[in-house]
Parts: structure tokens; C-alpha cells; sequence
């Protein structure tokens, strides 16, 4: 009857907390309340904005809209349907895709003796640091019709017309998930690592052949953590902008993203129809998500015990060298190719069809070092990218230790706030705060003010779960045994609490960091002359000067990022180092 | 006919005197200072205390890098910054900014009529006569001037590869280009383009309706930049472009791309790129400065060396290498009022011709 | 000066809408050690932290030392860190990122103490767990076994007066919680500390407290002495949850047999002669005989019980015998010297003192 009684009590602590006496200091409820109504503001007032305006059907510009009524979202199927069945075709071609290199690449690490694992893992993380739109960027130049270097080389060999054409729904669906595709490979192979491997053992001491272990066993056991990786890729798929913006427009292919980016550029700007079409978007990346976060936690199989096994590979044989040039393929259609295409490119003077024409010259860099627009836009992304890391990390400190240690009501509702925009598409939240900020009292629109406000924003989801993956798994006993100890709220959190988050600010201090430096979908909206950022100066220069310059620009971005990244993993080695 | 003459004058001037807020005739001032090459109005000493100078501009980046390095150079003290868009795209921008307050822009640059007359209207452009205005013809400015003066006029013709275009092929007429031949091998500009919209206006009563009608079935693909356009052109990937601009063409061939460039007989649409100062600028010394600078020989001189443009002055020489202005037959809109109404109509029905989204 | 350190009246803690903690009250003097025995669920640990200030209790009152640090009607709730009493949790609570120095010189930071004070409180209190020499270490580098002793060494370094176990030597294997106990017992008398225990063992239990406090979901069953707790338990449940015992049923015969103890029934027609430690009702159904205090040869004076040998188990230590009797399976546990065969008939023989009368 006791143990009974204890589940059914701890069944009421979702979260994993217990009940911890803790008297109510006033100032730690006023500031929990202040960053609370902070981030409903940050988080939840461009929605409104942005639904106030889909329902906009007079004059897209007047705020507050004159007329209301639902015709946005009526011509959206009336007029844009050719463009919602793109998006879904593409979404589901680029989920299929990404799917299977990822549960392959995954099998193979995971599960098999491939050589060269360890090396193989590190440089699986490489096509991370490839953003999607410089890896769009390099697909251009190396699969367009004619011109792309492959066809240039099946033409030498004698082939004739074009062996591949990037500009069509399959090139779009084929980037995007050459890219996604790392992320359905870590969250894959995060399900098979957690699989016991005494089940599969059992059934070979049963007498079953490898096949058939894998099939009948391996197999249905991972298939809900598959499951939830596709459901989380598709979300994605549906909301990616930066492949359909290089190589949808010219191949004439619009999706929903590239559809509202383009009804804000028209004159007048289509801020209703923008706003109608991101919000459709949304509410099926929410209801993705949100059927996500369920089957992820109904997930019955016994085998995610949280424990972390180490699966006992499978011999393979001859056939671990074929496995290893897979994962190497991956690696030199997803990095290799790309880099050295756009390497060539950006060294040629015009990107001729033919490389025996090519002229080749450094004046694109040149330009691109002399372009003031460029250096600022880099040192803009720079400095937000430290600006937003430093001031976020903190604060998200503050609500993850709000929501998940402390006893404040509502603290459920600051998590749901938190990670709100991730169900939001970048795009359809910049919009939002385009819409939002344009029409608020205070000027700050199109300076760095608000893009530093923005990011903060959206990438609270990533900072918040980063920082409480470190949080829960403090021992709740080390911060009451300092308060047992005599230290009060703010002695505990100086001396217990944060050193032990360190490796976490750390690692949620890069990841931000990176992600700012990368940011598109919202800087687009955002810029302004003296606050542009290097993403959409990329995109810009694409559209507007040479793909020799962009190439060069991509280039020096992706380098930046590199170098930026290596001298900070060189300093913070050292802090945590003292950790362990 | 003097009736209705009379009639319009004064209705145009009513519909100037409707500007809203505080915009007091100005008037060219009395002493203008005589710069390096030109005069002008502005007080420079504030001009440079103020030390920025913001620009919007159709034009593309590296062109507008080297007009305002031009300006920069004379004035070391003003720092330049600039923002590229189309032109439906930069009026939208410019509008947005000022519904939120955001005032971030002293001159805007856009080469659709229709827009500036707009922004006209929204009281959006601020008054200022420059001395250099005298040296335009009426035509080219604002009534009264000073609001918004032609920097330059482009003009819109048709452009090949000849490498990959044999010369028995080449098109010489607009006609020519309804070949089914060239299906999926011709570009054109996007529908915010104001020269875009120039060549539609102009064409259409001349080629009928039906030369757009069956202009759509060779499926040409829209670009945002005459860059973009003529890079395609040199790598191969169309083998066309209608409505092309000159000045792109100018640029590439000096540059050494293999081209070649057609003045149909029907004649090349040309629309302006009109340069206006805009009201609650940031910088309005700088502001004043810039346009007294631009507008003068030298200024024309930058632009053109920068962009390869065609300058409305006479006394400003065209472009090397370049056939000059009044040795082509240019189409021009005549009524800047009608050609801003079929903004809509046209937007539409191009979207539809390139497979944008409607 | 009263003896009692800590008092504790009626508390009631609640776990959501369950009752965890219902209406306990015990008191604990100066320098004794209690324990609170009971298994998984019953509050034991839930009283412990509300002692401590983790837990907010919903009624009732502590005073520690007379004042009070929780009082219910009063309204006072003193925060944990102003109460001055020292825990050493089940896991240690080892910071990591801290040499064993820091960790045990916390407190007495916290209290500002001066440089010179604190080292020599720290040696002190490495010195009590023979861990001088792990000073400079860091705390993340050590073993269980280890890590206890620092937590122990950082518990009383700044001589509180009390201090509160939370089943300190669940996490460490059989030999090294025999060898701690031991080691415990010694550092508590020799500090003179008041403390607080928790454990499941009911062993551990025995073996280191001046007092027993026999929990069982929520309640309290029985305060005592070890051996008051082993000889004469009240009810059924610490029969069974402390030591091993044989719960014979039957009926209170009516004429007591004189000389305090009394006749029983047990089934099976087999009549006893039992003690009552606590007052009769005469409606009690059951007594208990500790497995350890019956004999295989029949003595004078006991009550002798005939039954056959069903089952024999070797322990080591001891032999267990699972033996038929008329009155039910009894089991036996004796030295394992002497052994009985199965199927041998037997003659169980245990004295009245050691056959308990048990509450209904």
C-alpha cells in the first residue's frame, strides 16, 4: 500500500520535482514575473499582430485594418493552391529523402562494424556548419542545366543534353534533405543508442539469422523513435525557405515560404495575404509538433529506459568498406562537392558554361572584402551573434532554473512560452514581427535593436532546452544541501547552481551564437541600411549580383563562422576542463 | 482645348497644393556656393556635421558602391550607406518604415513613375530646388521642381548570346521573339520592375494584346536584377533576354561577356530613374548636398562610369561605347498618371506570364 | 535546560492530495541518536526534511531546542538555512566541481568564519573520517565509499547540533555499511551529536540508535529501545518489519494463567503460555515468537510445541528451519551447529517471555 501511495503522489510532479519547502522571497517572485510577462510579450504579441492582420481585407497597409473578413485565407486555395500542393510535395519528397540517409547513416554507425567510427561521427557533424542556403548556393552551380559542373562533365564524356537539372521540385526536396539529413541521423541514432541490446542478442540465441534480428526485432523497436524523427523533419521540410528561394524562384517552383516572402515585396505588399498564408503554415507545423511531442512520449517500448546502452555491432564483413564509402559519399555530396564548387566559382571572373572559358581572378573577394554593405553585414552578425548569445544565456538561465526547480505557479506556462517559436516558421515570425514593430510606438524597426530582440526570440527554444538538459540533471540534493548548509537563494545559485552549469551555458552560448550568425528567415524582414546582416546580404547578392560574387561571400561566411567557432572551442576547453 | 488645358494646369495644381502637412513652397536659394564642379544649396558645414548620407536604389549594389564612393570622395566626412531592392519591393520597404516612424532614408531612387507620383502625393518627398535643376528639361522633373528629378533613363531592348545564338537566328524584331523556338530560353525582370512595367505599357497598344498573350507560351522566367539576367545569358542558361537593359549590357560588354544587343525598329521602351529627397530624412543637409551634387555634370559623370546610364543632361556625354540617346528611337509613357493606374493590371497579368505565384 | 532537543507535535505533511506524514509526534533528547524505521512510502523521509525545512508541512509544530522552527498555528516556518541543523543526504550531495576541502569548509564559509578557524574545522573533521590526506582533491575523483565520508566530514565540521541521515549507507555495499555503522556509532558519541536517522534497514536500525520510531504510511507504530522494539513489539507490523518472527493465531484464553502472563489459544489446539507487554483487551487473535528465540530440545518452563522438519536452509551464519506444526509452519533459526535432518520430528520449546501477545 506505501510504494503505491508514493507513485500515485509523484504522478502529480510531472516536471520530476518534489516539493521543496521554499519561503517566498518577494524580489525572486518579482523578477520571475517581470521575465514572465518579458517573453509573452516577445513571444506572443507578433502573433497577435500577425492574426489581426490575416484577417486584414482592406487596405494592406492601414493599421488597424479597416475591414476584416476571411478572404485571405479564402484565396489562398482560390489562387495559391499550386502553391500549398508544392510545398507538400516537396516536403514529403525532402522528408523521404532525408529520412532514409539519416536512418542509414545511423544504422551504420550505430549498429555496424564500420572502420574509422569515431572519425566518421565527427565529420557527420560537418554538413551542420553547411547552412542550408550556402549549400543551395553550391547545388546551383553544380547541378543548374548547362552550366552546372556536372552536366559540363557529362558533356566531356561525351553524354548529351543535361544529366541533372537542380531547378525543379526534386532539386529543392534533394538539397533540403542532403541537409536535413544530419538531423534525422543524430535523432535516429540517438533512438537505436538507447535500445538494449539483449533483445536482439535473445533472438540470435533463438537461432535467427541477422536479417531476420533486424527485421523482426531491431526494426519495430526503433520505429517509434523513426517515427518521431520524420514527424519533426516534415515540420521542418514544410517551413524551410532558403533552398526555395535560391533554386525555387528561378526554377519558378513557389512554396508557402517563398510565397509570403514574396507577397512583401510586391508594391502594395500583400501584408494580409502574407500573413493569412504564415499563419496556415503554422498551424500545421503546430499540429505537426504537437503529434510529435505526443508519440515521442507515448513511446511504450520498454527499450528508452533513459539508460544509455552500448549496442554490440554487427560483423559485416567485407561489406563494412561498402557501408564506409556511403558514409563518405554522404560526406562529399553534402561538404565536399559544395565547398569545392563554390571554391571555383568564386575565383572565376563570369561562372561560364564551359571551365576551359573560365578566367580565372581573386576580384570577387576583393569586391566582397571592399564592400562596406558585406563587412558590416558580417561584423553586424558577429557582433549580434555574441550579443544575443551573452545577454540570452543568461536570462534563459534564469527561466529554466524558474521553470524547472523553482515553485513558482505558472512556471509550466513559461515553458510552453519558451518554446513556443519553435513551432513558428522563422519565416512567418519575422513576418510577424515586421507587421508587429512597424506599428508599435517605439521607432526600432530596422535597426539592430530588434533583430538583437528577434533572435533572442527565436532561439529561446534552443537555449532553453540545452540549458535544462544540464539542469535536471543536477541532483536536487546538492542545491538543498548548500540551503541546509546555511546559504541562502542567491549564495547557492552563485556557488552551487551555476558552476554546475557551466558545461551547459557553454554549449548553449555556441549554439545560439552560431545560429544568429546563420539567421535568414527573420533577418530578411528586419534589415535596414545600417542594420543588415550577412544571410540575406548573400541571398541579396544572388539575386542581384554575380553567383561569382555570392560564392565568395558564401564562402567568407562559412570561414568566419569555422575560424570564430575554433578559437572559441580553444578557450572554453579550458573551462571545462576543470569540470571533469 | 485651352479650356481644358486651363482646367488641367489648375487641377494639377490643386492636386499639389493638397500635400498635406507643412510643406512650404521652397525656392531656390539666392546665393548658391560654388563646389568643385558644381553648385549648391545645401550648408555643407552641416552637411558634414551631420556625417551620413543614406541612399535606397534600384540600381545594383556594386554600381550604387561606386556612385556614393564617388560622393565620399569629395566629402570624406559623410559616410554613405545604401539599400538595394526592386522597385516595388524599395517602395514597399519605404512606406513600411515610415508607417512605423522609422525614418532611416534621406534620397530614394525608383524607377517607376507610378510610385513616385504616389509618393508625391503622400506628401513623402520634401521640396528642394537645386541649382543644378535648371539644366533639365521640364519633362524630366517634378511641376514645381524640386521634388523628385530624373537621374537617368534606361532603356529596354533585346540581348543574345551570339556564341550560343547563331547570327541567322537572331532575333531583330520584337515579333521574333514569339518563336516557339525559344521556348524556356528567354528571361525577363520580375513584375516590380519599373522598366519591366515600361515595356508592357509601351508595347502592348503598339504589338496588340495578343503579342503578350502568346508571349507567355515560350514560358520566359523572371529575375529581380539585369545582373542576374545577363549572367545567365553569358553561362549559357537562357539564351535571350527581353526587355533588356542597356546599361546592363554596356556593363557586361566592357567587362568582356560575349554579347550582343538589338534596338528593334518598333523602337525601346525607356522609363526614368527618378531621384527624390524624402521628407523627415535623417540627414537632410547631406540630403541636400547629395542631389546638388548628383544632378550636376560631375555627379552624372559618376553614375554613368558606375552604372553605364544614360544622363538626361545634354552637356553630360553618354557612356563609352554606347549609342547615344537621341539616336534611339525611345517609348516613353506620356501620361505618367495612366501608366501609374496599370501598375495593378499589369502586375497581375505578368505574375501570371512568368508563373509567379497567381 | 530541558533534555529534549527536538520536539516534534501532531505533523502532518501532505504529497498533493495524499497524506504523506499523519499526526506524529516524538520528541528526541540531547546526544541520543533516533531512528525512523519503516519501508519505502511510509514518511520516514518526509519527516526527516521537514525537520530540515525541504518539506512544508501542512500542520502540526517542531521546536528545536524549545523554539520553534515550524509552527503551524503560529504561522512560522523558518527557512532551512536559518534552522542550524546538518543533513548528510542518500546521495551525498558530493559538489563536483569543489575539492573535498571546499566541500567540507561550505558551512563554515557560509557562517564567515575566519581563514584560520575554517582550516583547522576542516582538518578536524577530515581527521573524524580519515580523509586528511584527500583534502586537496577534487570531489569529483572520489568513491562511494569516500564520498559518504566527506559528507559525514562536512555534516559536522561546523559542529551543529543536531544532524539529520537520510539513509546515508543504502548506496554502499553489505561489508563497507557494516564497517560505517560501526564508524558512525563512534563519531556520534564521541561529538556528542543529537541525531536523526532514516534507513529501511531494520538491522542498521537496531544496531546504532538509542531510540526506534516504527513508521508505516504516515503513522507512528512503536517508539522504543532496540531491544524493546525486538522482544516486545505492539503489532503485527513491527513483528514482521523488524527481525524475523513467527505470528501464531488463535484467542486469548479467558483466566490469565497468574504471574502476569497469560493462556492463548493458538490453532491447531495448542495452548500457550503468552506475555503481554502492553495492556490486554482480550480481544487480541495473535502472538509472535522471534524465529532466534526458539530451541530444537525442550526446557523447563516452556512452552513446548511438537512438529516435524520440513525444510532446512543453510545461511552461514545460522540454519533456518521451516517446521509443521499443529499451530501452523514454524520457523526456526538457530547456530548451524547440530543439524536436523528433514523429516525429523522435533520438539520446539520457547518461553513465555519470548511468546508476545500482539495488539489488535
Amino acid at each position: 500500500m506505501g510504494p503505491d501511495r508514493r507513485r500515485a503522489s509523484l504522478r502529480l510532479f510531472p516536471t520530476g520535482a518534489r516539493r521543496v519547502s521554499r519561503p517566498r522571497f518577494n524580489w525572486q517572485i518579482g523578477v520571475t514575473l517581470t521575465v514572465l510577462v518579458i517573453v509573452s510579450f516577445l513571444v506572443l504579441l507578433p502573433m497577435v499582430f500577425l492574426v489581426g492582420e490575416s484577417l486584414n481585407t482592406g487596405d494592406p497597409m492601414a493599421f488597424p485594418p479597416t475591414e476584416f473578413g476571411i478572404e485571405n485565407y479564402i484565396a489562398m486555395f482560390d489562387e495559391d493552391l499550386h502553391v500549398l500542393t508544392n510545398t507538400v510535395i516537396i516536403a514529403v519528397m525532402a522528408t523521404v529523402m532525408a529520412i532514409l540517409i539519416g536512418f542509414t547513416l545511423a544504422w551504420i554507425l550505430t549498429r555496424t562494424n564500420v572502420p574509422g567510427r569515431e572519425t566518421l561521427e565527427r565529420l557527420l557533424e560537418l554538413p551542420y556548419y553547411m547552412t542550408p542556403l550556402v549549400g543551395a548556393l553550391a547545388w546551383a552551380v553544380l547541378a543548374s542545366p548547362k552550366s552546372g559542373f556536372f552536366n559540363q562533365l557529362w558533356q566531356a564524356l561525351g553524354g548529351r543534353g543535361d544529366l541533372f537539372n537542380v531547378y525543379s521540385m526534386f532539386g529543392i526536396a534533394w538539397i533540403m534533405a542532403l541537409f536535413e539529413g544530419t538531423v534525422a541521423f543524430v535523432m535516429i541514432s540517438a533512438s537505436m543508442k538507447s535500445m538494449d541490446p539483449a533483445l536482439e542478442e535473445s533472438a540470435r540465441v533463438m537461432g535467427a539469422s541477422k536479417l531476420r534480428t533486424a527485421l523482426t526485432v531491431t526494426l519495430p523497436l526503433v520505429m517509434p523513435g523513426v517515427l518521431g524523427a520524420t514527424l519533426f523533419v516534415f515540420a521542418e521540410m514544410l517551413g524551410s525557405f532558403a533552398a526555395a528561394l535560391v533554386i525555387g524562384i528561378p526554377a519558378r517552383v513557389y512554396v508557402i515560404t517563398t510565397a509570403i516572402w514574396d507577397s512583401t515585396l510586391a508594391y502594395p505588399p500583400a501584408y494580409g495575404r502574407a500573413s493569412a498564408m504564415g499563419l496556415a503554415l503554422f498551424g500545421v507545423m503546430f499540429g505537426m509538433l504537437t503529434f510529435y511531442r505526443w508519440v515521442v512520449n507515448r513511446g511504450s517500448f520498454a527499450t528508452i529506459t533513459g539508460k544509455a546502452f552500448r549496442p554490440r555491432p554487427m560483423d559485416m564483413g567485407r561489406l563494412a568498406w561498402l557501408l564506409l564509402g556511403l558514409c563518405l559519399l554522404y560526406i562529399l555530396l553534402a561538404v565536399v562537392l559544395p565547398i569545392a564548387a563554390l571554391v571555383i566559382t568564386s575565383l572565376e571572373r563570369f561562372a561560364t558554361a564551359l571551365l576551359a572559358q573560365a578566367q580565372f581572378t581573386l576580384a570577387n573577394y576583393h569586391t566582397a572584402f571592399s564592400l562596406g554593405p558585406v563587412r558590416t553585414a558580417m561584423v553586424n552578425s558577429l557582433l549580434l551573434g555574441f550579443g544575443v548569445a551573452s545577454v540570452g544565456v543568461l536570462v534563459m538561465a534564469l527561466l529554466v532554473w524558474t521553470i524547472y526547480r523553482s515553485q513558482l505557479m505558472g512556471r509550466g506556462a513559461i515553458e510552453y512560452l519558451a518554446m513556443f517559436p519553435q513551432a513558428v516558421p522563422r519565416l512567418v515570425f519575422g513576418l510577424a514581427l515586421l507587421w508587429a514593430w512597424i506599428n508599435m510606438p517605439i521607432p526600432i524597426y530596422g535597426t539592430l535593436w530588434l533583430l538583437a530582440l528577434a533572435y533572442f526570440t527565436v532561439m529561446l527554444p534552443i537555449g532553453v532546452r540545452t540549458l535544462a538538459g544540464v539542469v535536471l540533471q543536477i541532483d536536487k540534493s546538492l542545491e538543498e544541501c548548500a540551503r541546509v548548509c546555511g546559504a541562502g537563494w542567491g549564495y547557492q545559485l552563485r556557488t552551487v547552481t551555476l558552476p554546475l552549469l557551466k558545461p551547459g551555458v557553454i554549449a548553449a552560448w555556441l549554439l545560439i551564437f552560431m545560429a544568429c550568425v546563420r539567421e535568414l528567415g527573420v533577418s530578411v524582414f528586419l534589415m535596414g541600411p545600417n542594420a543588415k546582416v550577412i544571410a540575406p546580404s548573400i541571398v541579396n547578392a544572388f539575386a542581384t549580383s554575380g553567383v561569382e560574387l555570392t560564392a565568395a561571400m558564401a564562402l567568407i561566411q562559412t570561414f568566419t563562422v569555422i575560424v570564430a567557432l575554433v578559437i572559441l572551442f580553444r578557450l572554453t576547453r579550458g573551462m571545462t576542463k576543470e569540470m571533469t | 482645348m485651352k479650356r481644358i488645358v486651363t482646367l488641367g494646369v489648375t487641377l494639377a495644381m490643386l492636386g499639389w497644393a493638397g500635400c498635406p502637412a507643412a510643406q512650404a513652397q521652397a525656392r531656390l536659394c539666392d546665393k548658391p556656393r560654388q563646389m568643385e564642379g558644381f553648385k549648391t544649396c545645401a550648408n555643407v558645414e552641416k552637411a558634414e556635421a551631420e556625417g551620413a548620407f543614406v541612399l535606397y536604389s534600384t540600381d545594383p549594389e556594386q554600381g550604387q558602391v561606386k556612385l556614393l564612393a564617388a560622393f565620399n570622395k569629395l566629402f570624406p566626412n559623410i559616410k554613405t550607406s545604401y539599400v538595394r531592392l526592386q522597385a516595388g519591393a524599395l517602395y514597399a520597404k519605404v512606406l513600411s518604415e515610415r508607417q512605423a516612424k522609422s525614418f532611416l532614408v534621406d534620397v530614394i531612387q525608383i524607377s517607376d513613375m507610378g510610385m513616385i507620383l504616389d509618393f508625391q502625393r503622400r506628401g513623402g518627398f520634401r521640396q528642394y530646388i537645386s541649382p543644378e535643376m535648371a539644366a533639365y528639361k521640364p519633362e524630366y522633373k517634378s511641376q514645381p521642381e524640386g521634388f523628385w528629378t530624373w537621374g537617368s533613363i534606361i532603356m529596354g531592348g533585346i540581348a543574345y548570346n551570339p556564341n550560343n545564338v547563331p547570327a541567322a537566328e537572331a532575333p531583330k524584331k520584337w515579333e521574333d521573339l514569339l518563336d516557339p523556338k525559344w521556348t524556356d530560353a528567354i528571361n525577363v525582370k520580375v513584375s516590380n520592375s519599373g522598366l519591366q512595367h515600361g515595356v508592357w505599357y509601351m508595347l502592348k497598344p503598339i504589338l496588340g494584346d495578343e503579342y503578350f498573350k502568346k508571349f507567355a507560351a515560350v514560358k520566359p522566367k523572371a529575375f529581380d536584377s539585369y545582373v542576374q539576367q545577363y549572367g545567365r545569358l553569358v553561362d549559357g542558361q537562357d539564351k535571350i533576354i527581353m526587355g533588356a537593359q542597356y546599361s546592363g549590357y554596356i556593363e557586361f560588354k566592357a567587362k568582356g561577356a560575349p554579347l550582343a544587343f538589338v534596338f528593334p525598329e518598333t523602337g525601346v521602351p525607356a522609363v526614368s530613374e527618378t531621384y527624390g529627397i524624402v521628407a523627415d530624412g535623417p540627414h537632410p543637409n547631406a540630403a541636400d548636398l547629395f542631389m546638388d551634387w548628383f544632378l550636376s555634370p560631375p555627379g552624372q559623370k559618376a553614375l554613368s562610369d558606375a552604372l553605364l546610364l544614360h544622363s538626361p543632361r545634354d552637356d553630360v556625354p553618354a557612356p563609352a561605347g554606347s549609342v547615344l540617346l537621341k539616336d534611339m528611337k525611345l517609348l516613353v509613357p506620356a501620361d505618367w498618371n495612366a501608366f501609374e493606374k496599370d501598375r495593378p493590371s499589369f502586375a497581375k497579368e505578368w505574375d501570371r506570364i512568368v508563373g509567379a505565384r497567381r | 535546560m530541558s533534555s529534549t532537543r527536538i520536539d516534534v507535535k501532531d505533523l502532518v505533511i501532505h504529497y498533493g492530495d495524499a497524506v504523506a506524514v499523519n499526526g506524529v509526534s516524538f520528541t528526541v533528547g540531547r546526544g541520543e541518536h533516533v531512528t525512523l524505521l519503516g519501508p519505502s512510502g511510509c514518511g520516514k523521509t518526509t519527516t526527516l526534511r521537514a525537520i530540515a525545512g525541504l518539506e512544508k508541512p501542512s500542520g502540526g509544530s517542531i521546536h528545536i531546542d524549545g523554539q520553534p522552527i515550524y509552527d503551524a498555528s503560529a504561522r512560522k516556518n523558518v527557512p532551512t538555512e536559518q534552522r542550524g541543523v546538518s543533513m548528510v543526504f542518500q546521495s551525498y550531495a558530493i559538489w563536483p566541481h569543489m575539492t573535498v576541502f571546499d566541500n567540507v569548509a561550505y558551512g563554515l564559509r557560509v557562517r564567515k568564519q575566519g581563514k584560520a578557524e575554517i582550516a583547522a574545522s576542516v582538518e578536524r573533521a577530515l581527521d573524524l573520517v580519515q580523509m586528511r590526506h584527500l583534502g586537496d582533491r577534487s570531489a569529483s575523483k572520489l568513491s562511494g565509499g569516500q564520498q559518504q565520508r566527506v559528507a559525514l566530514a562536512r555534516a559536522v565540521a561546523f559542529s551543529p547540533t543536531v544532524v539529520l541521515f537520510d539513509e546515508p549507507l543504502s548506496n554502499l555495499d553489505a561489508k563497507l555499511r557494516a564497517e560505517m555503522r560501526v564508524e558512525l556509532r563512534e563519531l556520534q558519541r564521541r561529538l556528542d551529536i543529537t541525531s536523526v536517522y532514516v534507513t529501511h534497514d531494520q538491522e542498521e536500525a537496531l544496531a546504532i540508535s538509542d531510540r526506534v520510531i516504527v513508521m508505516n504510511v504516515g503513522v507512528i507504530e512503536q517508539i522504543g529501545s532496540p531491544e524493546a522494539i525486538y522482544n516486545s513489539p505492539r503489532n503485527r507490523f513491527v513483528a514482521d518489519f523488524v527481525g524475523s518472527a513467527n505470528i501464531l493465531k488463535g484467542r486469548l484464553a479467558k483466566a490469565p494463567a497468574g504471574s502476569g502472563a497469560h493462556m492463548f489459544e493458538a490453532d491447531g489446539d495448542v495452548s500457550l503460555r503468552v506475555t503481554a507487554p502492553h495492556a490486554v483487551r482480550g480481544d487480541e487473535t495473535a502472538v509472535a515468537v522471534r524465529t532466534a528465540y526458539i530451541d530444537l530440545e525442550p526446557r523447563a518452563g516452556d512452552n513446548h510445541v511438537g512438529g516435524t522438519v520440513r525444510q532446512r536452509m543453510f545461511h552461514g551464519d545460522f540454519v533456518q528451519y521451516i517446521v509443521d506444526c499443529p499451530c501452523g509452519n514454524v520457523i526456526v533459526r538457530r547456530p548451524p551447529t547440530n543439524l536436523l535432518d528433514e523429516g525429523a520430528t522435533v520438539t520446539l520449546s520457547f518461553s513465555p517471555e519470548h511468546c508476545v501477545l500482539l495488539e489488535s
